[in-house]
């Protein structure tokens, strides 16, 4: 089933949660609501649900209003962020709950009831754990016992609010990609909300990426990464330098570096900042060209795939983070205090003079 | 040998020397003086009780709680308590359910509302039914024309008790079903159940021990009323007295045995009331902690 939201706004006590949203989510892919705690995501997923009335807009499922419909009948699997588990219910009947409390017509019998459970069961990996209470239940146990109790149900749309937020890094790993293998078995159209970059990356078909209420930017995880659309996506994921400079009629002037910019060309004279992810940035040991810029070595972290670098510029002593592959790290054979020359690859120009 | 206890001395002192426990004088004193405290404030008091109302032996002790007037005062007492108690209980569970699980205008002043019989001293909100139903009252000729008797008559004790009495409930089921918060009550919406099943297969298993805490507390009040029912009941020998005021009478009468004997009868509640207690706070704190 597909989502569509319409211009929808949500004002909490004159903040306004959700800014004249619209959104479109396909039948069947798995979209993640990025951002910063605040960013009105979690209420834009409860609107969704039908937790939250939107005080403007709509909400489509399959191209039919759904904006008055009763939370009841939307058919939407909601997993809550603590989970919210019948607390005085084993395992077995929080899975159940859904199904148990269908009108008299509706309501499957015992039996196909108890099969339905156990199935869900099998397929969350907790089947001996039927009997249990969430008490004696670890994180990850409750989470994949909540994703049950939300599919039992047999729900047209997934709904997950922060689903791995409580979890150790170890378990949260498992869980994402025990959730991207699950959605690619059911298929069913799913929203998460997160606020990890890393989550939002691995899992997702697609990013929706929001700040003050307001969506900054969607697409699928190469494309928010790989082409931020303003800084505010830069800054949001993944790491970030910062080079400041001028915009002067379609050519900008960064550092020792000029671009050309010609979507800038009707800028007479502008501050504007150059964004450029780590990995971006060339080390070299000696001066190759005049538009290098000269840094020193602080301090550097071997460990792992890749050598990340801490450089502080010397003409303004900004410090710059670099990533260089293991093998160029042992070709420089770098120490911290040696003086280097770097020259930023693939720089983003946006004008205004932006500040973390 | 008597390797234990050498070992827990050892612990104790390391303890001590690390400054996250007393000396063992202070932590004598500290214990010593809550037991005296609560020795002459509790346990005599109580103990006297019993033993006055049994100074003339035990034939004295159950003639007098057998008398007419005083099975009267203990079946008009248990009445009283029979009616409000379920009332407030009603009304308890109700005001937390709204006041926890949903949001709407007016609900500080509701609160408010709550704890006025708890801020208003008991003879003035049984002065209040005087002004109300009494001859020179809002609705006394009226009343008098019909011939319906409510003050110094049964009702008006049931309504005295019935408002000391009704924050009771609602005052312990609202601070449990807010530490719980209402995420249990939306996961069963989204799944689809009603509002009344909501209502009985998950908030009511959630707060069942604190009901009971609540109910507890409210009986031992509404037996135990002195004050508001003191003002409305007329003091009726055989019709109108409670416990307390038969107690009462009896002991401005210098009928102390008697009036020893009938208030062991509520000293003997208290205690019960006291245990039932202790066994629902403890369920309720399980209840609690199960996040």
């Amino acid at each position: 089933m597909s989502i569509e939201i319409r211009n929808v706004s949500k004002i909490f006590n004159g903040f306004k949660a959700v800014n004249d949203v619209n959104l479109t989510v396909p039948s069947g892919e798995l979209v993640a609501l990025l951002g910063p705690s605040g960013s009105g995501k979690t209420t834009l997923l409860r609107i969704i649900a039908g937790l939250e009335t939107p005080d403007q807009g709509s909400i489509l499922f399959n191209g039919v209003d759904t904006t008055r419909r009763d939370v009841r009948e939307r058919e939407v699997g909601f997993v809550f962020q603590h989970y919210a588990l019948f607390r005085h219910m084993t395992v077995y009947d929080n899975v159940a709950f859904g199904l148990t409390v269908k009108s008299k017509k509706n309501r499957p019998s015992k039996s196909e009831i108890s099969d339905k459970v156990h199935r869900l069961l099998k397929l969350v990996q907790l089947e001996q754990l039927a009997k249990r209470y969430p008490s004696q239940l670890s994180g990850g146990q409750r989470q994949r016992v909540a994703l049950a109790r939300a599919l039992a149900v047999e729900p047209q749309v997934l709904l997950l609010d922060e689903p791995f937020g409580a979890l150790d890094a170890k378990v949260r790993q498992e869980l994402r990609r025990w959730l991207r293998k699950l959605h690619d078995e059911i298929h069913v159209t799913s929203v998460f909300v997160t606020h990890d970059q890393d989550e939002a990356l691995e899992v997702s078909d697609r990013i929706v990426v929001m700040n003050r209420g307001k969506i900054e930017q969607t697409g699928t995880p190469e494309e928010v990464y790989d082409s931020p659309a303003n800084p505010f996506v830069y800054n949001f994921l993944g790491n970030v330098n910062l080079f400041h400079g001028r915009v002067h009629n379609g050519a900008a002037k960064i550092a020792n570096i000029s671009i050309d910019l010609p979507e800038y060309r009707q800028v007479p004279d502008s501050a504007a900042v150059a964004y450029v992810r780590p990995y971006d940035i060339e080390i070299s040991r000696t001066r190759h060209s005049s538009d290098e810029i000269e840094a020193n070595v602080r301090h550097i972290q071997g460990a792992g795939a890749v050598a990340r670098f801490e450089l502080e510029r010397l003409d303004t002593l900004e410090v710059i983070e670099a990533e260089l592959t293991k093998e160029r790290y042992r070709e420089l054979d770098l120490r911290a205090g040696d003086k280097v020359f770097i020259r930023p690859r693939n720089l983003r120009v946006f004008l205004g003079d932006y500040q973390i | 040998m008597n390797v234990p206890g050498e070992a827990k001395k050892i612990r104790r002192r390391s303890l001590e020397s690390r400054g996250l426990t007393e000396p063992a004088l202070v932590r004598w004193i500290l214990t010593g003086s809550m037991l005296l405290f609560l020795a002459l404030f509790l346990f005599v008091p109580l103990a006297s009780v019993f033993a006055q109302a049994l100074e003339k032996g035990l034939g004295v002790y159950f003639a007098a709680i057998t008398e007419p007037d005083a099975i009267s005062a203990i079946k008009l007492t248990l009445l009283a308590a029979l009616i409000s108690v379920p009332l407030n209980l009603l009304f308890g569970v109700a005001a937390a359910w709204a006041i926890t699980k949903f949001d709407f205008k007016g609900k500080s002043l509701l609160i408010t509302l709550i704890d006025i019989p708890f801020s208003v001293s008991p003879v003035i909100a049984g002065l209040v039914f005087v002004l109300i139903f009494g001859l020179q009252g809002w609705m006394g000729s009226w009343l008098q024309v019909h011939e319906i008797r409510i003050l110094f008559a049964v009702p008006a004790i049931v309504l005295a008790t019935i408002f000391v009495t009704f924050p009771f409930v609602a005052r312990e089921l609202i601070p449990l079903m807010q530490a719980q918060g209402k995420e249990e009550e939306e996961a069963a919406l989204v799944l689809g159940a009603s509002g009344f099943k909501i209502f009985y297969r998950v908030t009511l298993p959630n707060v069942k021990w604190g009901i009971l805490y609540g109910v507890i507390l409210c009986n031992a009040r509404a037996m135990g009323e002195f004050g508001a029912v003191s003002v409305v009941s007329g003091h009726i020998r055989g019709a109108t007295n409670t416990l307390p005021l038969y107690v009462e009478i009896l002991y401005n009468e210098y009928n102390f045995a008697a009036a020893f004997a009938v208030a062991s009868l509520l000293a003997f509640l208290a205690l019960v009331t006291l245990a039932l207690k202790s066994f629902a706070e403890w369920k309720v704190r399980e209840q609690i902690s199960v996040d």
